[in-house]
């Protein structure tokens, strides 16, 4: 599975205490990508996109991934739903 | 205050509508020594709940392998239990006053109090962390708004339990049975093509591009999409994972279902 994933196509979202850094991602279209998701705050944080379907709850201090299948060209969403009122932002494929 | 009710309750309603069925089932048998294992198995689902909430943060980690082979197990219970409700429904009742297949009953309690033990602690944990999150994050007023809104969700929980099993009375015993075991069954394979979808976050399984795309009918990003996204497991764009997850579920659950029947007529 590591093998795989680290030849992915890379991007990097940190989530610091109801804030996502950077907010815009943007990725290439009709390609497999990674996100890499760091949580640099004092509390827990959900990494959620409604429109890619990903969740990804993380601990202080934790890092995770998800692995996006190839998008169509067009902008998606991303939220901290631990955060929601202040941590959006969005993943733009292109 | 509102989203900390939202996620509280959120959280919490896939296992209860879990644990409502089983609940309402096992009152109706009045099987006894049955509440008693499901008791025990929602106390074990809180308590790895806490305890995986704890380690997430101690650790740092996020126990990705965990969180998928949980869905798979869960969905697995769920298809036996279905199928023992089926087979014992009319029954049982007769079987736990003569104490005849004793081993077979009880064996089956611990399936089912193994089965709200996951329920529980599938999304508790996410629920722990959260709540660990407002004490860590909030001080104050602020704390106190959003601990009333985990406490309204709790209480919007318990409600949701309560109607729920009380929806078992006013439904006839059989009209309830039949739709607790759809809906059991349904809610299975959205257990299913959601632990696909975690292998494929993980890299595990590589999809393609998705082979159609409804979310100009039913959007799984909101409204009656997203529930059916989370209760049947319906997606707008599925790959062919997804799509294989969700019929081989169906299939496998059906055929082993119908197993007697099946294998007669073979």
């Amino acid at each position: 599975m590591a093998v795989q994933a680290q030849e992915l196509h890379t991007v990097t979202v940190t989530l610091r205490d109801g804030k996502l850094i950077p907010p815009t991602l943007e990725v290439p279209a009709h390609t497999r990508f990674k996100i890499v998701i760091r949580n640099e705050g004092r509390g827990p944080a959900e990494f959620e996109s409604r429109s890619l379907r990903k969740e990804k709850v993380l601990a202080p201090g934790a890092t995770s991934f998800v692995v996006v299948a190839p998008l169509k060209p067009g902008t998606y969403d991303m939220f901290d739903e631990f955060h929601e009122k202040t941590a959006t932002g969005t993943i733009v494929a292109r | 205050m509102t989203s900390a009710l939202i996620i509280v309750w959120r959280e919490s309603v896939e296992a209860i509508l879990v644990i409502a069925i089983l609940y309402a089932w096992l009152r109706n048998n009045d099987a006894r020594a049955g509440l008693r294992w499901l008791g025990y198995g929602v106390a074990a689902g809180l308590a790895v709940a806490a305890m995986l909430g704890a380690a997430m943060v101690a650790l740092h980690a996020s126990f990705e392998w965990f969180q998928a082979l949980i869905l798979f197990a869960a969905a697995l219970l769920i298809v036996q239990m279905v199928g023992w409700m089926r087979e014992h429904g009319r029954t049982l009742k007769r079987e736990l006053e003569s104490g005849a297949h004793k081993a077979l009953v009880s064996g089956n309690f611990a399936g089912l109090a193994l089965l709200a033990a996951i329920a529980v602690a599938r999304e508790g944990a996410e629920t722990v962390l959260f709540l660990y999150g407002l004490v860590v994050e909030q001080s104050g007023s602020g704390l106190a708004a959003v601990g009333a809104g985990a406490a309204l969700g709790l209480i919007a929980a318990i409600a949701t339990f309560w109607l729920l099993s009380s929806g078992a009375r006013w439904m006839s015993w059989p009209t309830f049975f039949r739709v607790s075991e759809a809906l059991l069954l349904v809610f299975a394979s959205a257990l299913v093509v959601g632990g696909v979808d975690r292998l494929l976050d993980m890299g595990v399984l590589l999809a393609e591009a998705p082979h159609w795309d409804s979310a100009w009918l039913i959007d799984d990003a909101r409204g009656v999409g997203n529930v059916l996204q989370q209760f049947a497991g319906y997606r707008a764009r599925p790959d062919t994972y997804e799509l294989g997850a969700w019929l081989g579920y169906w299939l496998l659950a059906f055929g082993w279902l119908n197993r007697a029947r099946l294998l007669k007529h073979a």
